[in-house]
């Protein structure tokens, strides 16, 4: 009985404290605080996003001329399976969950840290080995099969190809230790009173994409290991010349890398849940639909790998159950759609630049999605397969989808992780500049895909059936609108930049938000709360008055506020 | 009588796990789930060489195969693996046993399963070692023994990492490390052990049996 008192009410106030470190070594580089290593995954990822956006940019040098004027077809190979690798792997993972995820997700369900802070010091570290162990295969022949490796040419290609399969080996590593510490740390610790339905809905992506992590990226360990031990020992897997099968490959690639899609575009449809209910001023319309969605999209992405395969040989018996599964994933993500728009509906938009990219988000992801539908097709996978409309569908789904997603929420959470404003005035020239140019870059990839433009060639033939019957120019427009994109992330950089030397001072809640890290100082202090919230409202009321009712106001502290209001799994006070 | 008695040991080892601060049972509720997840992420990169197993099996008219130079491979020896097997098997129950002397205070009989199921482990390595030199296949030679050595290679690789496990378990049992109610890391140790021999009965069926 004694012990039952304990559990509920009177808590102290250690678990999960850790003393503040001193030493600068133990403060920013090897800290075990989930903020500080949300913002280390951050800058890391900022880093290879733009060694990897550099490579894309290569890439469109390139084929500004049908001949490739600036590199050889090797290292050309080389270029855009290290720009995929590297956005997938180095940039949009590690910043939507290890980034955001250790920053926001504690401070939205009122914890002081993750459930394993040395773990997820441990996960971090992993991703800038990998990230250096990646990029550095150049010095020895980087991988030239494409992002997926596929053999038997990832067999037979240069030696830096196996520093792949042990850099990615390593990000995968990270990721399912990341995904399993968080998948404790929602599940076990949400402040009293957080239940399920009143998880703010990044929380809810976060929990979905965790299990991703943990169940899928162990699967892509295993491909790995078994591609690796191929070059390495010549232990036959996937070479047909020996009795394996390529097509394995492409089976133990895909049941990974086709729930690693989800892994990248779940937090963001999370991100944009929190922003567009806050900037427009009216609760989030559907929550349970949009929480449970982002389950149904966690389960049956692991239903739909084979869609990649359509034209690989395999059993054709496959197609039709893979084709109708992926066109039902096209459900919960139109529920989030749906109910997004309906959140706009009648509400008092402020267009703020997180807004813009949330609503460009939509824009952009709709237009993927729908492009999504018609690859899911088989006949109509059978002609695109291959051609620059793949390229295309998977920019307006990853680059629309994952990395609007993740310039939102830099403008969303940025006064609240660095204590400054950001001027609104160049986000606003930010995102009008992305989302031209970024049409303008990949919309026409479409008519290049269906013209018979093949993806992965360094050199094309010149005449084209239609839009002016070349393929010269229209590869041109499209090159020279990337080079106005990739411009565009230098008014991100020098508007981070300014706000960092001369911002105005953040105050705790720039956007009169509802969700608990908006109810503490910016930046949040060591300990998140010093009080552990109660939680008694969901967290998108927003015609409750601040300070915000549905959080308990008393203000004693390290007493448990209010022990009936307990979460089912145990909460920590 | 006995029946009784028995309930009310369980009962007192029950009172003494319940018998904890909130930040040991916390941290131990964090712990247990996260040990849990760690291990289902594991199960899942054995089901990956698992279903690489099957599909190239079943890609192929008759198993096992025919190498790269067309010599019929022969089927494994079963009755030494079923040996071998029955030792893996054994360490599990010794474990068990092991972890129940704990928690019924019973450190000498502890530390006699405990030294039992090292040893075990030990002799199922070394079996696996003896089975390793004597198969008639190659890691590289064929999808069999690709399968094979790289699928009973990590579960190898697994208990003997175990094994180190057990012996750092059985050293700081006996440094005072764990108590009658604080004893998460010996109860990791047993579903890690467990965990290891649960995967040796599907490799097992597979290889020796199927």
């Amino acid at each position: 009985m004694a012990v039952a008192v304990a559990h509920a009410g009177a808590v102290d106030n250690r678990d999960h404290i850790h003393p503040e470190p001193e030493s600068f070594i133990a403060k920013y580089i090897f800290s075990i605080d989930a903020k500080v290593i949300g913002v280390q995954y951050m800058v890391a990822g900022l880093l290879f996003f733009i060694i990897s956006g550099l490579l894309a940019e290569v890439v469109r040098t390139q084929l500004l001329t049908p001949q490739g004027a600036i590199v050889s077809n090797d290292t050309y190979n080389a270029v855009y399976s290290l720009h995929g690798s590297g956005m997938v792997w180095m940039t949009i993972i590690p910043l939507v969950t290890g980034g955001f995820g250790n920053y926001v997700m504690p401070l939205q369900i009122g914890a002081r840290d993750v459930a394993f802070p040395w773990l997820n010091l441990v996960a971090f570290w992993m991703f800038p080995v990998a990230g250096v162990i990646l990029f550095s295969s150049f010095l020895i022949g980087a991988p030239d099969a494409g992002w997926t490796e596929y053999p038997p040419i990832s067999i037979q290609g240069p030696p830096g190809t196996s520093l792949w399969c042990v850099a990615i080996f390593l990000i995968g590593i990270s990721s399912t230790l990341t995904g399993i510490n968080f998948l404790v740390t929602i599940l076990k610790m949400r402040a009293p009173g957080m239940t399920f339905t009143r998880m703010p809905l990044f929380v809810w992506a976060q929990l979905a994409t965790a299990m991703l992590n943990m169940v899928a990226t162990t699967a892509l360990a295993g491909a790995l290991l078994a591609l690796f031990l191929e070059r390495q020992f010549n232990v036959p897997f996937y070479d047909p010349g020996r009795g394996g099968s390529p097509l394995l490959w492409q089976h133990m690639f895909w049941f990974y890398s086709h729930p690693a899609v989800y892994i990248m575009i779940l937090p963001a449809f999370g991100f944009i849940s929190e922003i567009i209910p806050t900037f427009s001023r009216k609760p989030i319309f559907g929550y349970k639909m949009i929480a449970f969605s982002s389950i149904a999209i966690a389960l049956l992405g692991f239903t739909v790998w084979a869609h990649h395969m359509f034209t690989s040989g395999m059993a054709p018996w496959m197609q039709l159950p893979f084709m109708i599964l992926t066109m039902i994933i096209a459900v919960p993500t139109g529920i989030k759609i749906f109910g997004w728009t309906a959140t706009l509906w009648g509400g008092k938009i402020e267009f703020h630049p997180a807004m813009l990219f949330s609503l460009g988000f939509i824009v952009v992801f709709t237009l993927g999605g729908v492009t999504g539908i018609f690859l899911s097709s088989v006949p109509v996978d059978l002609h695109w397969h291959g051609t620059y409309a793949v390229v295309a569908h998977i920019h307006y789904v990853l680059f629309g989808g994952s990395i609007f997603g993740i310039f939102a929420a830099v403008y969303y959470w940025w006064p609240k992780i660095t204590g400054r404003m950001m001027s609104n005035k160049l986000g606003a020239v930010h995102f009008w500049m992305t989302f031209i140019s970024f049409n303008a870059t990949f919309l026409p990839m479409h008519w290049l895909g269906l013209m018979g433009m093949p993806r992965r060639v360094a050199q094309y033939s010149d005449t084209a059936p239609y839009l002016l019957n070349s393929f010269t120019l229209v590869n041109q427009f499209v090159s020279i609108s990337s080079f106005v994109l990739a411009a565009s992330t230098l008014v991100l950089l020098y508007n981070m930049a300014s706000s960092l030397i001369a911002g105005k001072k953040a105050p705790p809640n720039p956007w009169n938000a509802r969700t608990l890290e908006w109810q503490i100082s910016s930046p949040p202090p060591y300990y998140n709360f010093k009080k552990i919230p109660a939680v008694l409202k969901n967290p998108y009321e927003f015609s409750e008055p601040l300070p915000y009712l549905g959080l308990d106001p008393s203000d004693k502290d390290d007493v448990h506020p209010d022990p009936t209001h307990h979460t089912p799994v145990g909460a920590h006070a | 009588m006995a029946v009784s008695s028995l309930n009310s040991t369980h009962e007192a080892v029950h009172a003494r796990y319940e018998a904890v601060d909130s930040l040991y049972r916390e941290t131990r509720d964090l712990r247990l789930l996260g040990f849990v997840l760690f291990l289902i992420s594991d199960v899942v990169l054995f089901t990956m060489f698992i279903f690489a197993y099957l599909y190239l099996r079943n890609s192929v008219p008759n198993w096992p195969p025919i190498n790269k130079d067309g010599v019929q491979l022969p089927r494994f020896d079963v009755a030494f693996a079923c040996v071998n097997s029955c030792i893996l098997f054994g360490s599990g129950a010794t474990m068990h046993f092991a972890m129940e002397s704990w928690k019924h205070l019973k450190k000498a009989e502890f530390n006699l399963w405990m030294i039992a199921t090292i040893v075990l482990g030990i002799m199922f390595l070394g079996g696996q070692a003896y089975e390793y030199s004597h198969v008639p296949i190659t890691w590289a030679g064929s999808t069999l023994g690709g399968s094979f050595f790289t699928l009973t290679g990590l579960h190898g690789f697994h208990v003997f990492v175990g094994v180190i496990y057990l012996i750092t378990l059985y050293i700081q049992a006996n440094n005072g490390t764990y108590t009658g109610s604080k004893y998460f890391g010996l109860t990791a140790g047993t579903l890690y052990w467990h965990f290891v021999d649960v995967i040796w009965v599907a490799l097992f069926y597979l290889f020796y049996l199927m």
